[in-house]
């Protein structure tokens, strides 16, 4: 669906040169949610602005399917921004338009609509997001997720193929984050629709993603999908973002280990395993016996998914023996000694 | 001067205010029409040609920004007595109401091309990436967003213009431009007849009041919710 390649875009500032992107390159499958992290000035809106070029990259190509947008001329490209919406974090709604002035907006952008049409249309959309009640009011009478509602309707107005989100929900509080995820997630499904989102909350990305890229100075530091980046970190910060989730505290381990001497497992656990008494059932076999130090049981998307730090308190087996044995279980084991 | 003897009201030729009121009213209507037809495109072209803008052109816009300086930067009596050649070309005749228009509408173009330029720099950058990222294209931006985003605006800078350009138009008295400043000028200044001046003053005094409420009453209709 979408092929970014090489795309390197330097700005100046007092006098500095900096790269916002630093050669970067990443394919995004059709149907699916991609979602881009790092930290704040990592160079993430850079990159989404690229996508539909709001920002023109100083080299590399950005290809939609068979289209390299990167090619195309002012007028096309124009053409082809109709179909690709755009949610952003200060929703950016016309104040002078009511809720469905709002999303009738792309619609008269594009024209080829009767008034009727048009009308027909916005009643659809905003019946999709929920606020059909919420019609006439203006912006400036709806709370911040329902203004998102209204930035989500109205980027979906055209039929897109494609959804960019810039932090669409980093000025919201926690719960309308999930309403909103879970919207973005239900469009999703129904209208099979690619959507790529831009965070700095690895929440939104574990709720979210399919797959995902992590940014830093510029650069892709990590990119995979979204199970394989949570359990197995690479980048340091990786490790610093998902610090918060309990995922990924490689970080941690040697403090743990000064500090109570013994050898330390790292179990990670994917799908069914993670529901069932898998370290009851190897200590029984094993005279395994652990102290449990940290961890975190989840869900990665719709997979249920875990990490337990332990320590090695006694056990019958050799330490090397026992990745085999959790492996029978389903269990991944790293023996961090 | 000595106190003012409220019966000398009584002798003042009031049809003659009449016809000045009118005129001034005039000035001010046929002016601030012209300015607003050619100062708003004025504006809307000194923010899309700005450096860093939607479609910069910062020679071009260096350009008009030092012609707009310019023009403010003249005193507007300056300005009625250089445009007269003008004026004759346009209009056949250099005095009266309708000689007064021409430097009137000069001198407030620029004045109101310039705040109607800061007033669409106050829209949110924000909604009109918006609206790029669903492919507006420049004239849909203007039309669709610029000028309705900044309406409240835009009516304050033509209320601030249409309060200028009564001061502009007691000041074309000078030429013999007509109005109230004109009678103003004849009567209460050159003759001493104090009781003209009053009762100009305040005719300009309520009309000032009157432009600077009715503006005020449509932003308030207009701002947005
Ligand atoms: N228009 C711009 N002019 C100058 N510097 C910019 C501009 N846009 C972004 N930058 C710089 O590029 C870097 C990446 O910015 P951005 O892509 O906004 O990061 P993020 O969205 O990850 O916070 C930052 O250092 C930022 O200051
Ligand atoms: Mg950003």
């Amino acid at each position: 669906m979408i092929e970014v390649r090489n795309l390197s875009k330097h700005f100046s500032h007092e006098g500095r040169r900096i790269a916002a992107l630093d050669d970067v390159s990443l394919q995004v499958a059709a149907g699916e949610i991609y979602g881009i992290i790092g930290r704040s000035g990592a160079g993430k809106s850079t990159l989404i602005r690229c996508l539909n070029l709001l920002e023109r990259p100083d080299s590399g190509t950005v290809k939609l399917g068979e289209q390299e947008l990167t090619a195309l001329p002012e007028g096309e490209l124009q053409l082809r921004r109709q179909r690709i919406g755009m949610v952003f974090q200060h929703f950016n709604l016309l104040r002078s338009r009511t809720v469905a002035g709002n999303v009738r907006f792309p619609l008269e952008l594009a024209g080829g609509l009767t008034p009727a049409q048009m009308d027909a249309r916005v009643d659809e959309l905003l019946q999709l997001v929920g606020l059909a009640d919420h019609k006439e009011k203006r912006p400036s009478q709806l709370s911040g997720g329902q203004k998102q509602r209204v930035g989500i309707a109205r980027a979906l107005a055209n039929h897109p193929d494609l959804l960019l989100c810039d932090e669409a929900t980093s000025a919201l509080d926690p719960e309308t984050t999930d309403s909103i995820l879970a919207l973005l997630a239900d469009i999703n499904r129904q209208l099979n629709l690619t959507i790529v989102l831009i965070t700095h909350d690895m929440r939104v990305i574990r709720q979210l993603c399919d797959h995902v890229s992590v940014m830093d100075h510029g650069k892709v530091v990590e990119k995979g999908s979204v199970l394989d980046v949570f359990l197995q970190p690479q980048h340091a910060v990786t490790r610093s973002l998902l610090a918060e989730t309990g995922f990924g505290q490689g970080e941690r381990v040697d403090a743990w280990r000064a500090r109570i001497g013994v050898p330390l497992l790292k179990l990670t656990f994917v799908g069914e395993p993670t529901l069932s008494p898998v370290l009851d059932k190897v200590g029984r076999e094993t005279g395994l016996r652990v102290n449990l130090l940290s961890g975190t049981l989840s869900e990665i998307r719709d997979t249920p998914c875990g990490q337990l730090l332990v320590g090695v308190v006694a056990s019958d087996v050799e330490l090397p023996a026992l990745p085999e044995i959790f492996a029978r279980e389903g269990v991944r084991c790293e023996v961090l000694a | 001067m000595s106190g003012f003897d409220p019966s000398l009201l009584l002798t003042v030729d009031w049809p003659e205010i009449g016809t000045a009121t009118l005129d001034t009213l005039t000035m001010l209507g046929v002016s601030l029409l012209f300015t607003i037809v050619f100062g708003l495109p004025l504006g809307v072209l000194l923010y899309i040609s700005a450096p860093g803008q939607l479609r910069a052109r910062p020679r071009l816009y260096a350009v008009m920004s030092f012609l707009v300086n310019v023009l403010r930067s003249l005193p507007f009596v300056i300005l009625l007595i250089v445009l007269i050649p003008l004026t004759l070309l346009l209009v056949g005749t250099s005095i009266g109401v309708a000689g007064a228009i021409v430097p009137l509408v000069v001198g407030a173009i620029p004045f109101f091309g310039r705040l109607v330029e800061n007033v669409l720099r106050e829209v949110d950058r924000g909604v009109i990436e918006a609206s790029q990222s669903m492919g507006a294209k420049l004239p849909q931006i203007v039309f669709k967003v610029l000028l309705p985003e900044a309406m409240p605006g835009l009516i304050g800078a033509a209320t601030v213009t249409a309060v200028a350009l009564v001061g502009y138009t007691a000041m074309s008295g000078v030429i013999g431009g007509g109005g109230l400043g004109d009678l103003a000028i004849r009567y209460g200044y050159q003759r001493f007849q104090t009781e003209v001046m009053i009762v100009t003053v305040a005719l300009l005094l309520v009309l000032v009041q009157a432009l600077q409420s009715a503006g005020d009453a449509l932003v308030r209709r207009c701002r947005f919710g």
